[in-house]
């Protein structure tokens, strides 16, 4: 799974997220991509399972770009402890994700065959998501109104 | 490159609340600067903008803009996108002259079959979507070809295999590469997910 290979701070605050995605908000490398429409914290792990879940129904040939990195360290406290004695361990990495945000990009297989292999993608996420194109190509338009 | 005529409304108020209310009645604020001339506020009707942007040349297409009767010839250059909508939410309009030549984004297009790439199940990655290049505004076409037919797995296609229209030039390395052949991915995506677990370490601090 990603995960920073060392960091400043072991523990964050856990912040705000409201607004839209500043950047990372077009398809950049590949022709077809996942964009989140909600906000959200995405795990290494829902990373992961969303990776495997496309690269094995694409089977052969195919790129994927992850366009997200999870550098937040998440603390828990252990099962049955009383409150106090300091915030808890580290216990999993996320990406904070906003609404616009590119999260994978595909590239190298059909339309059809993409959009299937990013649909069982999009399950694997905690928020709502859709499968976009990139502007002028496969038929997708340079201009929305 | 054909060129379109499109209407922009000067003195709209500028600032962040007459822009929303100009959005919701269907219009793109914009601005007109260009040729030494003071930047102009402006307004476009979105339906017919979306038309002229529609055309054969894509976004850059050549628009004859009709400021309060007055009309100048234009480029739409930065265009804003709401990032979720992907909207037009405003556009910069650059007043040029027809004898002046200009930078411009030109789109590349992949045609032909890799057949040597798909017989060895590889993927051809394009690393170079648009190519800039300086020209008249007349001579700015509105796709560049890229004949991908003779690819073979490792090999690539750079920006100088791109064949030019007479009058343009190209604003970037010729060495670039545009498009490669990429060998089939060798592990199953089980062997994959052990060779990322194995090189993910607990982060350190400090």
């Amino acid at each position: 799974m990603l995960m920073p290979r060392k960091v400043k701070h072991r523990k964050q605050q856990r912040g705000r997220m409201s607004g839209v995605a500043k950047g990372g908000t077009a398809v950049s490398f590949g022709d077809f991509g996942i964009q989140a429409l909600e906000p959200g914290w995405l795990t290494a792990r829902q990373i992961e399972a969303s990776r495997i879940a496309m690269t094995r129904h694409v089977k052969r040939g195919g790129k994927v770009w992850i366009r997200v990195f999870p550098d937040r360290p998440v603390t828990q406290k252990p099962a049955e402890t009383r409150m106090g004695s300091g915030k808890g361990n580290p216990e999993h990495w996320v990406a904070v994700v906003k609404p616009g945000r590119i999260l994978f990009e595909l590239a190298g297989v059909e339309e059809q065959l993409a959009r299937e292999a990013m649909e069982r993608a999009i399950q694997k996420l905690p928020f709502k998501a859709k499968f976009v194109v990139r502007p002028g190509t496969h038929g997708a338009p340079e201009v929305l109104v | 490159m054909p060129e379109m005529t499109l209407v922009a409304e000067p003195g709209r108020t500028i600032g962040t609340r007459p822009a929303r209310r100009l959005r919701a009645e269907g219009k793109i604020p914009g601005i007109v600067y260009g040729h030494g001339a003071d930047p102009v506020p402006v307004a476009v009707v979105a339906r017919e903008f979306r038309a002229a942007m529609s055309g054969e040349a894509g976004l850059n297409t050549l628009l004859s803009l009709d400021i309060g009767g007055k009309s100048f010839l234009a480029l739409a250059r930065d265009i804003q996108r709401h990032p979720v909508k992907g909207v037009v939410t405003h556009v910069d309009f650059q007043i040029v002259s027809r004898d002046e030549v200009i930078a411009a984004e030109v789109s590349i297009v992949l045609v032909g079959e890799p057949v040597e790439v798909h017989h060895g199940d590889g993927v051809v990655e394009q690393q170079l979507f648009t190519l800039p290049i300086k020209a008249v505004p007349s001579a700015i076409p509105s796709a560049l070809e890229l004949d991908i037919s003779g690819l073979v797995i490792g090999g690539s296609l750079k920006v100088s295999d791109i064949p030019l229209p007479k009058g343009a030039e190209i604003d970037i390395d010729p060495d670039t590469f545009v498009v490669t052949g990429l060998p089939p991915r060798v592990g199953t995506t089980e062997e994959e997910t052990a060779a990322v677990e194995a090189a993910s370490a607990p982060a350190d601090e400090g």
